[in-house]
């Protein structure tokens, strides 16, 4: 088979940074071949490079082996390559057949677009490929999975040959991971070719025919999913070992730091999102919250921090009741939160780290002065984070929005495991970080546990949940329907428990 | 996927609720109750033909307005200027109305609303200049550019520092046949039938051309809006640009197009003032409307027809100010029995907040039917206002704005 797209010597620099440097890739026609690296180390920007968002500095590009300059995402469409973008850039008030369409709609005279000409050719496309979309349905009412498939279709629409994936993976729970899995199959089948960003190595192994592995700028190997394993390829991709997360000594306390009894909560136009939720965190331990998306679990948390009323049952915290104890003394008294949007809710973006290190902790010493806020130990005790959490940035002074994904959410939870919590609610703590940002919130989760904090761990990410909780509470529905104990369940059963399959 | 199940019900129960029958019936309904109050008040100013016209000529410039806002709110960004660019339009219209007749006043206030477009998406698009800061800048430049060109051009030639010399109007004319008919029917007194009659009656007759050119820019934005190439990426520059911007779409140019109309629209809005509703540039004429236009774009979910819609319901509040208040009254008592079947419907549906809410209103609508013989002029003054806070306050949480209409864009951001 031929190569359909070869990259050589690519080289691009930023002021001050190398963000691609001797890049070289070789895809097959009609492959799966996956790009694999840590967060910065340059996969996006050669996606970039390649469907013409980005010029490169120096080195030649081959597509059909012909050598071409890509200026413009114009360029890459007209070549047949297709981006699938991380976050979807799909109009939640438009339909999904606007979405596809925008930018190449079939028209009358330039003006009056043909509508039933576009829907016949996406119904078209999706029966070719198998991808299940209604072309009518308005793009709010769908999940990610569906939107994602939309995201494809639109790519298809275009008449694309390559199509590349940006960490396609990341917003999707098991199931729809392997429908979308089937889904690239189908397309290769058809003889399309995939080029597939991730930094999650079961999903690389799983679906690739081919692997690059990228560090510090560079393509550093390349290797075959069936002559290689996890393990190589995490080393490929840190370029050293990884450190586990070590389980230390366990010291359950016999206090209750988090009990919840039959809370229930519906929602203003009268929908039940939580029903009877029981559970109970003891001060040591580390109880995972597994569950598809959508199933509570961002109610649950903000019935805990005391952002909204329970219906009806209570919920207390370190003994104090979260219904009439406002959030500021809720988190005095020593609780830490993970926001699961760490942009939306963990950060100011648009503020220096120091500033963000004060959020949270505004009113309590040493970060306040008084009425003030004090300025130098907010910065002391951000550099302290920094050094501690190895968040890679050039000093305190920068703006958040300056740091990479992985680095502001290791700058969120050195934030707040500060001052020691006794209870720590981290929601989908490591999200679209890379294995070393994880492997370093891991073990900074665990030596809380150790000190005999207790920890709230809600997560989609299986491999997670095994690997710190040592209790499983699943949620469906709004309700707790099992309660699991990791070593002796499997991921099998989890999954089928979140879908609600089976309530052990 | 089970989850997803309700929500594509709901969905389907939301189009239920906006579809046209439906609307149609409510209106229907509505009607019907005006219809009794007035068989037992014996009022009919309510239904009476020159009500329904005095409501279409105030409607149109805030519909001009409302349109305008439109134009530029679903490329995402909001247009506060509206006011001064109405101020453009009456000031432009009068003064080039007055010089070379009326039709092009007219084109001229086209051609400066433009303009005046074109440099709020200047402001906005180009420099990055917060939209409402933008805006602010526009209304007080309008504001203080004509009285200031009042001051030179208009003494000379027989209007004075505030008023421009009279213009000539637009011819108007009754639509023949119907409009006689219509009278017909609206004097035999049948009950419901004539006060409809009445209504439509005063829609039909001494309409100006260009009312009817400028209701036909209604349906023109819709099918722009909905069937239109440009309008698909006019809605994308505002829903999300950067989807837009990724799909090669030129969301700075699109937004150039749309604000520059937007401006155009409100500007037509102020010709209409000083061409045809008046025939003379006066200051302050806008009197607020292009904010009452933006609370009509709000009003009216981001579409032309509830634009429309809006600006009719503000337009007759408007209307009812300048005739006479006992038609106030009758409202009152509509707003009543309203509120009372709303408060029946929401005990049925178990949603007591609302029910209770409803039920108030209604005696408070009974209370002051009973006590108060003649509503102060005041309030019938502040009644287009109340309306306004009272709509939107009902119909926000139904809405769905273009996701970033407000939000600053700059090209290439994530």
């Amino acid at each position: 088979m031929v190569n359909i797209l070869e990259v050589d010597g690519v080289e691009k620099k930023y002021p001050g940074v190398i963000a691609n440097q001797g890049v070289s890739l070789h895809v097959r026609e009609g492959s799966i071949h996956a790009i694999i690296g840590e967060n910065g180390a340059g996969k996006s920007t050669l996606m970039k490079i390649l469907y013409g968002l980005v010029r490169p500095d120096a080195g030649v590009i081959k597509v059909f082996d012909r050598e071409v300059s890509l200026k413009s995402p114009q360029d890459a469409i007209a070549l047949g390559i297709g981006m699938v973008h991380q976050h979807f850039k799909l109009a939640d008030n438009a339909t999904v057949l606007e979405n596809v369409i925008l930018g190449s709609e079939p028209s009358r005279f330039g003006f009056a677009i043909k509508f039933e000409e576009a829907r016949k050719k996406l119904v078209e496309i999706a029966h070719t490929y198998q991808l299940d979309i209604d072309p009518d349905e308005s793009i709010s009412n769908l999940g990610v999975g569906e939107r994602q498939r939309v995201e494809i279709a639109k790519v298809l629409f275009r008449g694309a040959k390559i199509l590349i994936l940006d960490e396609p993976t990341a917003v999707l729970v098991p199931q729809e991971v392997s429908e979308l899995f089937t889904n690239l199959r189908e397309l290769v089948n058809k003889g399309l070719t995939v080029l597939f960003i991730s930094h999650k190595l079961d999903e690389v192994l799983a679906i690739a025919d081919e692997i690059t592995i990228m560090r510090q700028g560079t393509t550093v190997a390349s290797r075959k999913p069936h002559d290689t394993n996890k393990k190589e390829l995490a080393e490929l991709m840190v370029g050293g070992e990884l450190p586990r997360p070590k389980a230390g000594a366990q010291n359950i306390s016999s206090k209750s730091i988090l009990t919840i009894k039959g809370a229930s909560y519906s929602r203003a136009d009268g929908r039940e999102i939580l029903r009877g939720v029981n559970l109970d965190l003891h001060g040591g331990e580390i109880l995972g919250l597994a569950g598809v998306e959508g199933n509570g679990q961002s109610e649950l948390i903000e019935l805990i921090m005391g952002l909204m009323r329970p219906s009806s049952g209570t919920v207390e915290v370190l003994g104090l009741n979260t219904v009439t104890t406002p959030t500021r003394d809720i988190r005095n008294a020593g609780v830490g939160y993970i926001p699961q949007d760490r942009q939306r809710d963990g950060l100011l973006m648009s503020a220096p780290l120091w500033e963000n290190r004060i959020l949270g902790h505004q009113f309590s010493q040493p970060m306040a002065k008084g009425i003030w806020v004090n300025k130098g130990s907010a910065a002391e005790d951000s550099k302290r984070v920094v050094a501690e959490f190895d968040v890679r940035t050039p000093g305190v002074n920068v703006l958040a929005s300056a740091l990479s994904g992985g680095n502001q959410q290791k700058f969120i939870v050195g934030r707040e495991l500060s001052g020691d919590p006794h209870l720590i609610i981290a929601a989908q703590p490591t999200r679209g970080v890379d294995v070393g940002a994880q492997a370093i919130i891991w073990e900074q989760l665990m030596k809380a546990r150790t000190r005999g904090a207790g920890i709230l761990l809600i997560s989609a990410d299986l491999e997670e949940l095994f690997s710190l909780s040592d209790r499983i509470a699943v949620i469906y529905g709004g309700s707790i329907v099992s309660i699991l104990n990791p070593s002796t369940t499997t991921a099998e059963d989890l999954g089928l428990a979140m879908t609600g399959a089976i309530s052990a | 996927m089970t989850a997803k199940t309700p929500e594509k019900k709901r969905s389907k129960a939301k189009k239920f609720f906006t579809s046209p029958a439906r609307i149609t019936l409510a209106i229907a309904g509505l009607f019907f109750i005006i219809s009794l109050v007035e068989l037992i008040t014996g009022a009919t100013d309510i239904t009476s033909p020159g009500t329904s016209g005095a409501t279409l000529r105030f409607a149109i410039p805030l519909l001009m307005a409302g349109l305008g806002g439109l134009w530029a709110e679903r490329v995402g960004v909001i247009n506060i200027g509206l006011e001064g660019m109405m101020i453009v339009g009456t000031w432009t219209a009068a003064w080039f109305g007055y010089l070379h007749g009326p039709l092009v006043g007219f084109a001229a206030a086209a051609i400066f609303g433009l303009a005046s477009g074109f440099f709020h998406a200047v402001l906005t698009v180009k420099i990055g200049i917060d939209q409402a800061v933008s805006g602010l800048a526009i209304n007080l430049i309008a504001a203080g550019g004509a009285r200031y060109l009042s001051g030179i051009f208009f003494p000379p030639v027989g209007g004075d520092r505030t008023v421009s010399p009279p213009v000539d109007s637009f011819p108007t004319f009754t639509i023949p046949i119907i409009a006689p008919l219509l009278e017909k029917i609206d004097s035999q007194n049948i009950f419901f039938i004539s006060n409809l009659a009445g209504v439509l009656h005063g829609l039909t007759k001494d309409l100006s051309l260009v009312t009817v050119a400028l209701l036909l820019l209604v349906p023109l934005t819709s099918w722009i809006l909905w069937r239109s190439k440009f309008g698909l990426r006019m809605r994308f520059s505002g829903e999300n640009p950067m989807a837009a911007e990724s799909l090669g779409i030129n969301v700075y140019r699109i937004r150039y197009i749309a604000i520059s109309i937007s401006g155009m629209m409100a500007s037509l809005g102020g010709a209409y003032l000083a061409l045809v509703a008046s025939s003379v540039y006066r200051e302050g004429q806008t009197a607020g409307r292009g904010f009452i236009g933006l609370a009509t774009v709000i009003f009216g979910n981001w579409r032309p027809g509830g634009v429309f819609a809006g600006s009719m319901l503000f337009g007759f509040t408007d209307a009812l100010r300048v005739r006479q208040s006992e038609s106030v009254m009758s409202l009152v008592m509509v707003a009543g029995i309203v509120a009372a079947i709303l408060g029946i419907y929401y005990s049925i549906a178990r949603r007591w907040k609302f029910a209770a809410i409803s039920i108030g209103v209604a005696f408070f609508g009974l209370w002051i039917n009973q006590r108060v013989d003649i509503i102060p002029q005041e309030f019938v003054t502040v009644f287009p206002n109340f309306t306004t806070l009272i709509v939107l306050t009902f119909l926000a949480q139904r809405l769905t704005p273009p996701a970033m209409a407000g939000m600053p864009y700059r090209r290439g951001s994530e």
